[in-house]
């Protein structure tokens, strides 16, 4: 066995071989216990922090509310707006009937003609005649002044009522001093950037309408934006979307139409801070089945 | 040693797993977009020589006219162009394109050669790629064909940007109307498809119906009441020649060609049972495709030439069946309610379309070839006999007004968009759409 040698030399060298005849002795049993120990460690680990999380019930964390503030469609507000309360003011009293009826107002539509025709075609059923609009009638001065008067007060004091009751509930809207961002550079919400860029290109997506299988017309890309929100290089359609414009005109047409769309809208209006998260947009997919009704 | 570091690695895999994987590129989904035509500048061409310009106007007027009717391009007022293409063969300062919305530019020439033919050049660009769409082409005709090179030039447009051909070289046959009610004057009529050049082939003296072109656009088969009878007949447009198509003791009606053009196929009426037969041009063989006692009419090939669609009443009210080519295996498809006819084939071949009866009023719709996925497409009060554009991508049809006080063209997209008027010479009716001109 290798540990006779070191005895046979030098009493340090003995010493330092006991010890590493001890270490090997244990070796076996040690290891177990090693292998134990830390295995409950980690295991220790992860009860720990199942139950923080059961702790962390009591108090239920505040969910951060600014990760949604660029996309037009998810804007919230990241803090309370305090309007200035609307106080009563002695206004003019808010006139409730129409002006003076005279002249009568002319009717809202003319009325149809009856339908010529009829003979010719007696299936066709006439429009019913609109009922003429009622006309409002003059109320007696007295009665109006007192009808305005108190529906102007009854209006201000149920706005009296609902400020505050915003007023108060906004604080609880109230977004986090800062932005919590998960493990990574990359793992944060990207929700809100793919409405954005989403609701931005939208508007300048005309697919090609009356293609024989619209089915067929979904196109994916590889796109890489500056960022200024510009297209950095032109778009790469990816490897299947490449084979399918290869194959059939219509997909190229699709295509085409949507390579329009990316460089009309841009640049595009993205968050500067999370470039990184926005850089690269893959798959970049353009599907009108849904719009063509497939 | 060795399984401790083994442990090591285990935990820290663990570790790197409850981390989780860096996601990679963001991923976006866009399914709605926002339908419009597609903005395109095209310039008047540049002149080759002084006297060129006027032709340059022309030919550019004719494309920008022919891509706005598509519905699927807007071609820019050129009193917005800040920009005036002096040399067309050079690559264009995008951002002048850019600043009035042009997603397309159509930069063309027109040069008169010596022998005083026509040259003329253009080229497509995509403005926001700052790239060109397919290649510039040449072409050199006859200074008179100049309209014809406008078509030809709008269909390439249209092929670049959608992928499928155009329609717009192509011509229409119809029949004119004018006179009163009582005493109408139907004559046979052609036309290019944007209205121009109108030309009548018949006099009027005569009723003539249901005219359709061959698949080389050379010849038209119709129905004459020309001596009285009423026959199908020939008009090679070439010679002007007019021939009847068999010589059957009763009526013949409702022709139309195969679409190899060998066969005509039309109804043969005897003793009151009316059924489908095909004649064969080379051997004038005919042959019976059906035998039901019903009325069976209006029949068209498919684009392949295996199947028939037509009309019967053999169910009790007209609606619509198919066939095979050699008249087996007949089975109706239209089941949406109403009496439904005159089914015409796409050329594509993905949809038939006919014309319902229901509610009072005649309407166009769309219906795939088994039936399914049918579609109303126009709302008049007679909207009938539709006729498809050679790529099947748009239709026309007849529309009478209320109280049949007139008749009219109009041509829709398979959409349902686009619904316009053609421009005729007074009234007309049963238009049928030719295919491309070669």
């Amino acid at each position: 066995m290798s540990h006779d040698f070191p005895l046979k030399t030098t009493g340090t060298r003995n010493r330092i071989s006991s010890a590493t005849l001890a270490g090997d002795n244990r070796s076996p049993a040690g290891f177990a216990v090693s292998l134990l120990l830390h295995g409950a460690i980690v295991a220790g680990t992860l009860f720990t922090f199942s139950h923080t999380l059961e702790i962390s019930d009591q108090s239920p964390p505040v969910v951060p509310v600014d990760l949604v503030t660029i996309a037009p469609k998810t804007n919230v507000r990241a803090s309370a707006h305090h309007e200035p309360r609307i106080a009563p003011e002695p206004t003019p009293p808010v006139p409730k009937a129409m002006p003076a009826p005279t002249p009568p107002p002319p009717p809202a539509q003319p009325a149809p003609e009856p339908p010529k025709e009829a003979a010719a075609e007696p299936l066709a059923e006439a429009p019913p005649r609109p009922e003429p609009k009622h006309k409002p009638k003059p109320k007696p001065a007295a009665e109006q002044e007192e009808k305005k008067s108190f529906d102007v007060d009854k209006v201000l004091a149920l706005l009296n009522k609902v400020a505050p009751a915003q007023q108060a509930a906004a604080p609880n809207a109230r977004s986090s001093a800062r932005t919590v961002r998960g493990i990574g550079e990359q793992t944060a919400m990207t929700a809100d950037l793919q409405d954005a860029l989403r609701s931005q290109v939208q508007p300048c997506w005309s697919p090609p309408v009356g293609a024989p299988h619209p089915e067929r017309l979904v196109v994916s890309f590889d796109l890489f934006l500056n960022s200024d929100g510009s297209v950095a290089q032109p778009p790469q359609l990816t490897a299947d979307s490449q084979t399918a414009v290869a194959r059939d005109p219509f997909v190229k047409a699709a295509a085409d139409a949507a390579r329009r769309a990316i460089y009309t809208c841009s640049p595009y209006k993205l968050p500067a801070d999370r470039y990184q998260e926005w850089r690269e947009i893959n798959p970049f997919i353009f599907d009108p089945r849904q719009m063509l009704g497939q | 040693m060795k399984l401790a570091a083994r442990f090591c690695f285990f935990v820290l895999a663990l570790l790197a797993i409850q981390c989780g994987p860096a996601s990679a590129a963001l991923q976006v989904n866009v399914n709605q977009g926002n339908i419009q035509p597609l903005p395109i500048a095209i310039p008047d061409f540049a002149a080759g020589q002084s006297g060129d310009a006027a032709v340059g106007q022309q030919i550019a007027g004719v494309v920008r006219a022919d891509l706005d009717r598509s519905g699927i391009f807007k071609p820019l007022d050129p009193r917005s162009f800040v920009d005036q293409l002096r040399d067309p063969n050079s690559v264009p300062n995008f951002a002048n394109w850019r600043v009035i919305n042009a997603q397309a530019l159509v930069p063309g020439s027109v040069t008169t050669n010596a022998d005083g033919t026509l040259r003329v050049d253009f080229r497509l660009w995509d403005v926001y790629a700052g790239s060109e769409i397919g290649q510039g082409k040449q072409y050199h005709t006859a200074a008179a064909n100049w309209r014809r090179i406008a078509h030809i030039i709008s269909d390439e447009i249209y092929e670049r940007i959608t992928g499928e051909k155009g329609y717009f070289d192509t011509r229409i046959v119809f029949i004119s109307e004018s006179g009163s009610l009582v005493n109408r004057k139907k004559r046979l009529a052609v036309m290019d498809e944007d209205g121009a050049n109108p030309i009548f082939l018949t006099r009027g003296d005569y009723l003539v119906l249901t005219p359709r072109f061959n698949p080389t656009a050379q010849m038209i088969a119709y129905m004459s009441y020309y001596s009285g009878r009423p026959r199908v007949y020939l008009f090679d447009l070439e010679t002007g020649r007019q021939q009847m198509l068999g010589d059957f003791p009763t009526m013949t009606f409702s022709p139309r060609f195969s679409p190899d053009g060998n066969k005509v196929i039309m109804t043969l009426e005897q003793r009151g049972n009316s059924d489908v037969y095909a004649m064969d041009l080379r051997t004038r063989g005919v042959s019976r495709l059906t035998t039901d006692p019903a009325i069976d009419t209006s029949a068209c090939y498919s684009p392949d030439g295996s199947q028939i669609v037509f009309e019967s009443d053999r169910g009790g009210s007209q609606q619509v069946y198919v066939m095979n080519g050699d008249g087996s295996n007949v089975h109706r498809i239209s089941f949406g309610g109403g009496k439904n006819g005159t089914p015409v084939w796409s050329p594509r071949g993905d949809l038939i379309a006919f014309t319902k009866q229901a509610g009072g009023a005649f309407r166009i719709g769309v219906m795939r070839p088994d039936g399914s996925g049918e579609r109303i497409i126009t709302d008049g009060w007679e909207d009938e006999g539709p006729t498809w554009a050679p790529n099947g991508r748009v239709l026309m049809f007849s529309r009478t007004l209320r109280g049949g006080h007139g008749s009219q063209i109009w041509s829709i997209d398979v959409t349902g968009r686009n619904e316009r008027r053609v421009q005729t010479p007074g009234d007309a009716s049963d238009p049928a759409w030719s295919p491309l001109i070669q």
